[in-house]
């Protein structure tokens, strides 16, 4: 594996639940970071396991409220070979020790955490957010970031804001962060821009040294500052070299329910496929289901699929799954069907969302559109 | 703190039935039912039936055998007392010794055993395909007050003959032991699985051991002497879904099996006794816009362009446009590429068929009939023509057949 950082020279810091209000259906019982994602995974892996595979095994996920699927999910952090002495895979809940409240902002969990960041030995801290998926080479950000002896590497991407970014705000307050470059060197760090056509938009991922992150969000605490970007890189923009890192590998954002569809069926083409995980191993908890079995009668094109599914109906342009089955005469088109969904005997279903343990029952037909999914939310029967 | 039973399962067959194979596999590590390998069978049988210590005794190519069990993690035994430990023939102070026979492989262990100080030790074969609840079988024994046990299976009348076969009485009590004998007296086979009470075990080992006559073998040697002193020996009866996958021909049609969970009785998809095996870190699988897939099972990490039926693909097979796969069974990391026709045989792990090549052929007056295989990491070239008696050893050239 190349590009393996020197071992203990960063720590790796994960948001799990940043833009949580942006998919409240997914994250009714669960947290971004749980959230499943292309047939097999969860969406924290991409980040956890890019992180391992850079040689990152000092990793903690800052929760703020419904982390009991992220604490089983992640367990000891073996499946990421992060079960170690040293460091390996923390989960950071709220009221864990006085200090750490539920925090408004990346300032605030930071300094929640600020006495273990002040004991670690590690050089750099590197942090994400878990609603991208990507399969970034850490370990070339943090040559970036030495080599260019800036103060704070942010990674940013060329694409247009996503539209529901644009919209008047509604129940959500999520940031977004837009960037003006020039050379490397980040000169202007928009909040909520509304600009039309490319920009570099911010993948929220960023290299800090250690002691200069804890100075900082020293420093914005004591002002009552909550936004990392907004509160404490934005005012400092001058005064602080922010070298821009352009990541131009494979990005699925999850910024609503409509992208959550679309990024799954994405994957669907091969090559988006390779893209995301060719640059390496993607690790995720591991199920012991048997392998999928397509019973005679089944008919299936398109389709990604995970172990452990039956299918005996027809299946086209979907992703499924671990555990789901779909029994005779059922026809799934353009759905997304997560773990154990159960479609009954000739159920029709088109562009339909299920959450884990859905059953349809047998003849039951739910219809949605390219545009709008219709959702059956966690252990719900139709 | 003693264990109630230790498991010993002898894993150091060649399997030599299985050609090419186990050129450089243990038979146990051969891989099964498209993510498993046998012994991921008795060690989750082990795990299902709470036996949490289990020495696994190695012999034959045991590097990949020992790789795949590694720390025992994915079998929940990686434990701080007891848990998975692969025991090698050793070198000791004064010789050293291959293991000799199956008894003399768990003799040269007997401190291990003792570690645990045991009440029961059940003995397992690595090489059968069998869902068994051992600890069922262990209460029979204690009900019994046996000394010792062994799992049975009737077999029908005629095919008798071919194994080792217990006489009992009609307390499930063995009288008599036969051997492949001619004349069978009963249809009680030999599974290969004894549960024995630790200290007669090993007195009986110790003494086998120091009869320089013997074979030192469970079967011609251990239990024919349990018998002449009359010991406490009892055969349990077992009638769920058990296979020696011994042969190329068994291996395919147990493979086959798995496809038809209904009526063949080996189910996978038992969420009460789930096999676990080692995961390959597969994305999940494909089945691309222009394949055809029937009565099949695929894993984890393949893509499927081509036509599957009635095939197993194990994880990362890639079946390009065009090919056809029928009636095979696909290891892991194959790829078939466009235009190939893989039917009736077994494709050992990561072999590459060239494009329009022709791997074995359906039997002509049906059933099983002869099945072609090939051995793991071998290139089949383009338009090459692998015939349907095929044992296939090294690279077949393009055009070329065999």
């Amino acid at each position: 594996m190349l590009n393996k950082v020197i071992n203990n020279e960063a720590l790796g810091v994960i948001f799990p639940n940043s833009y949580d209000g942006l998919v409240p259906e997914l994250v009714k019982e669960r947290l971004m970071a749980s959230i499943p994602f292309a047939s097999r995974y969860r969406l924290v892996d991409f980040v956890i396991s890019s992180m391992a595979r850079a040689g990152i095994d000092n990793i903690s996920l800052i929760a703020r409220e419904n982390y009991l699927s992220l604490m089983d999910h992640l367990g000891s952090g073996r499946e990421w070979d992060l079960a170690r002495k040293n460091g390996g895979l923390n989960v950071i809940p709220p009221y864990a020790q006085k200090t750490i409240k539920v925090y408004n902002g990346r300032v605030e969990a930071l300094e929640s955490i600020k006495s273990f960041l002040v004991s670690q030995k590690e050089k750099y801290v590197v942090m994400s957010d878990a609603n991208v998926v990507a399969n970034i080479n850490y370990g070339e950000v943090i040559e970036a970031h030495k080599k260019s002896g800036a103060d704070v590497t942010v990674v940013y991407r060329k694409q247009e804001i996503p539209e529901n970014f644009k919209k008047p705000l509604g129940t959500n307050h999520d940031l977004y962060y837009t960037l003006d470059v020039e050379g490397n060197r980040v000169t202007q760090l928009f909040v909520n821009s509304k600009r039309d056509g490319e920009v570099n938009f911010s993948m929220n991922i960023y290299v800090i040294e250690r002691e200069l992150l804890i100075r900082l969000i020293d420093e914005a605490y004591v002002l009552g500052f909550t936004c990392f970007e907004r509160d404490v890189l934005a005012p400092q923009i001058d005064m602080l070299d922010i070298q821009g890192y352009c990541y131009d590998g494979y990005v699925a954002f999850i910024h609503d329910m409509k992208s959550y569809f679309d990024e799954n069926m994405r994957l669907l083409e091969a090559d988006n496929l390779d893209a995301l995980f060719g640059p390496g191993p993607v690790w995720t908890k591991i199920r012991d289901d048997n392998p999928t079995r397509y019973i005679k009668g089944a008919k299936v094109s398109n389709v990604m699929a995970a172990d452990g599914c039956v299918i005996e109906g027809e299946v086209e342009n979907s992703v499924l799954f671990r555990g789901v089955k779909v029994a005779k005469g059922a026809k799934v088109k353009n759905c997304v069907l997560m773990q154990d969904t159960v479609v009954g005997e000739g159920a029709n279903l088109e562009y339909v969302i299920t959450d884990k343990d859905v059953t349809i029952t047998s003849g039951k037909s739910l219809v949605g559109t390219d545009s709008f999914q219709v959702f059956v939310a966690k252990k719900q029967t139709v | 703190m003693a264990k109630e039973m230790v498991a010993m399962l002898l894993a150091g067959g060649q399997g030599s039935r299985l050609y090419a194979l186990t050129q450089n596999l243990a038979k146990p590590a051969v891989p099964f039912g498209g993510k498993y390998r046998i012994i991921d069978f008795p060690i989750s049988n082990c795990v299902n039936s709470g036996i949490d210590t289990v020495g696994v005794l190695t012999q034959y190519q045991p590097v990949e055998l020992n790789n795949y069990i590694g720390n025992g993690q994915p079998w929940d035994l990686d434990r701080l007392y007891g848990g998975i430990h692969v025991l090698p023939p050793y070198q000791k102070a004064s010789g050293s010794d291959w293991f000799k026979g199956t008894a003399n492989a768990i003799y040269q262990h007997i401190a291990f055993i003792e570690k645990y100080d045991p009440q029961y030790v059940i003995i397992l074969s690595g090489d059968q395909i069998c869902k068994q609840d051992y600890n069922d079988f262990l209460q029979f024994h204690k009900a019994k007050n046996a000394e010792f046990s062994v799992a049975v299976m009737e077999v029908p009348w005629d095919d008798a003959s071919r194994f080792g076969l217990m006489v009992t009485d009609e307390n499930d009590k063995i009288t008599e032991f036969q051997e492949k004998p001619k004349n069978p007296k009963s249809n009680l086979a030999s599974m290969g699985i004894y549960i024995f009470n630790w200290d007669i075990l090993k007195k009986y080992l110790i003494e086998d051991e120091a009869d320089p006559e013997s074979e030192n073998d469970f079967g011609n040697n251990i239990i024919p002497n349990l018998l002449r002193d009359e010991r406490r020996m009892y055969a349990y009866r077992f009638d769920g879904y058990w296979k020696d996958v011994g042969t190329i021909g068994s291996l395919w049609e147990a493979n086959m099996e798995v496809l038809d969970p209904e009526n063949s009785g080996i189910d996978l998809f038992d969420e009460d006794w789930k096999i676990y095996s080692r995961n390959s870190g597969h994305t999940g699988h494909r089945i691309a816009p222009s394949a055809v897939v029937e009565d099949s099972m695929i894993t984890d990490g393949c893509d499927v362009k081509g036509t599957v039926k009635h095939s197993i693909l194990y994880a990362g097979v890639t079946v390009e446009e065009g090919a056809v796969v029928e009636d095979a069974v696909v290891m892991g990391g194959c790829t078939i590429k466009a235009g190939a026709v893989v039917k009736h045989c077994i494709l050992g792990e990561n072999v590459e068929v060239g494009e329009n090549a022709v791997v074995g052929e359906h039997p002509a007056g049906g059933g099983i009939g002869d099945v072609a295989h090939v051995g793991p990491g071998l290139k089949i070239g383009a338009n090459a023509v692998v015939g349907p008696t095929a044992k296939v050893y090294e690279d077949v050239k393009e055009g070329e057949k065999c």
